[in-house]
């Protein structure tokens, strides 16, 4: 909880447009595993002087602060709060609402507030075949036999639910966790007082493939699919050419698409892009289209067959970050 | 719907409107008789299907989605039915982790001139569909309202 000094107002003078104060900046996390927290170090440097600019009202990973400190807040007194992780807990979704309550906007921040993420793949089940299969039977979620009420564990919610299921969102900051150039997009327009209306994705309309430096040819198809441990990719181009599952067509770009520079095909972590939609349904269709060999018909369907067949997971591919948005059971 | 058993299948069937679309008609217009279950959609190419509709359907409690094309290599389109057939691939890969049968999801060639073939592939789908039961989806049954809202049955 850091204030103002003037060895700071004078250090960070900067000629974009200042606000009178320094915003007021709350980060907390739910269902998550910690990962996004840690993503703000992505911007090197550029962190130091974000922090001196901003003032830190709650932040469970860096500064102590307790719930009740938020509690005593007046509403509407916090000016952005990012919330990163999955809604599971009857606790998460308590402290999403109560961050609303006290927020003038709220940000979700990564893949699993934003669309579910991966910990929402468990939303194939439900909540008591959950307990089942990780406690046995016999496990009731509550006190312990002898406590009083007040020790129990929160319990979990019926299926694990992006943030915006439960509070309104103004704002998306995606990925998994979200890539440097979206931390800084984003408090570069916070910051510069040119906060976009919401609601607002801090990433591209466009897919990830218009950024990507991959070459594609036009008449591109797969006749094999291929997992990446099983093949060291050629580096220059296109990986679904290549047979590696990309998510690339369907996904937001904006992080410059860091994956597939490396070889490792785009798992989706920015969400599907506006024009995508359901992002699982989609890649389904493009992927059909572009499975086929020299010739299409009867005699080729064995064959077609054959390389669809080598698809290992298609829910685990399609929807890795997006069941809890697309396809829980409602 | 009359039903004997109590169950009557609710089937969603996407036909094409060259081929299966003019073949239920075909049906209908030389009196075959075939069960009611089926709620016809006429769409331009069994390739105009997106996979996301079949999803859709089966998540507001259709029992069945059947998807009507060309035979190979008479599509108007030229290539809308093998894009088709991959994408049914797919789904049915892609329906048992969702906790959905992929006998619930049927493709199949009947042109314009085999009215006969529609009446007794729509036949055996609502008897399969029978011994399947309803839907379920995680575990629990799903049930449609008149107004279309979807219930879960506990």
């Amino acid at each position: 909880m850091s204030s103002p000094t003037s060895l700071t107002e004078t250090r960070h003078s900067s000629p974009v447009p200042r606000r009178d104060a320094k915003p007021k900046l709350a980060v907390y996390w739910t269902g998550s595993c910690g990962g996004c927290d840690v993503s703000f170090l992505e911007v090197g440097e550029a962190i130091v002087e974000v922090l001196s600019r901003v003032e830190i009202v709650f932040w469970p990973a860096l500064v102590d602060a307790k719930r009740s400190d938020l509690e005593a807040l007046p509403p509407g007194s916090i000016d952005v709060a990012l919330i990163n992780g999955v809604i599971r807990t009857e606790e998460n979704a308590e402290m999403a609402k109560l961050l609303r309550a006290k927020s003038k906007y709220i940000v979700a921040y990564g893949a699993c507030a934003h669309l579910g993420g991966v910990p929402s793949l468990a939303d194939r089940w439900g909540k008591e075949e959950i307990f089942r299969e990780v406690f046995g039977k016999g496990f009731r979620p509550g006190p312990p036999p002898g406590a009083n009420g007040e020790a129990a564990l929160p319990d979990l919610l019926d299926a694990a639910v992006p943030l915006e299921d439960v509070v309104r969102v103004d704002y998306v900051v995606p990925g998994c966790p979200p890539p440097a150039p979206l931390i800084s997009r984003f408090f570069g327009a916070l910051l510069g007082g040119e906060m976009p209306e919401p609601p607002h994705v801090f990433a591209n309309v466009k897919a990830l493939c218009e950024e990507c430096q991959r070459v594609r040819h036009d008449d591109r198809r797969i006749e094999r699919i291929v997992r990446p441990h099983e093949v060291l990719p050629d580096p220059e181009t296109c990986l679904l050419e290549q047979g590696l599952i990309c998510m690339g067509p369907v996904t937001r770009g904006g992080c410059n698409a860091l994956c597939p520079a490396a070889g490792m095909p785009c798992t989706g972590c920015l969400g599907p892009t506006p024009e995508a939609g359901d992002p699982g349904t989609a890649m389904l269709s493009a992927l059909a289209s572009l499975v086929r060999f020299e010739d299409e018909g009867e005699e080729y369907f064995p064959k077609e067959d054959g390389v669809l067949e080598a698809l290992a997971d298609p829910l685990g591919t399609f929807y890795m970050y997006s069941f809890g948005r697309f396809r829980r059971k409602r | 719907m009359a039903s004997v058993n109590g169950f009557e299948p609710r089937i969603v069937a996407f036909l094409c409107r060259w081929c299966s679309y003019a073949g239920a008609d075909l049906a209908g217009t030389s009196r075959l008789k075939y069960p009611p279950n089926i709620i016809p959609i006429r769409v331009p190419c069994s390739g105009r299907v997106d996979p996301q509709w079949v999803l859709e359907a089966f998540e507001r409690g259709a029992d069945g989605v059947f998807i009507g094309g060309c035979h190979p290599g008479d599509c108007h389109y030229v290539s809308g039915n093998y894009k088709t057939r991959r994408r049914v691939v797919l789904l049915k890969k892609l329906l048992p982790q969702l906790g959905i049968e992929p006998e619930r999801l049927r493709l199949e060639w009947i042109s314009a001139t085999e009215g006969q073939r529609f009446a007794q592939v729509v036949t055996e789908f609502v008897r399969e569909l029978k011994e399947l039961g309803p839907i379920v989806a995680g575990g629990d049954a799903l049930r449609v309202t008149r107004d279309g809202q979807v219930q879960i049955e506990r």
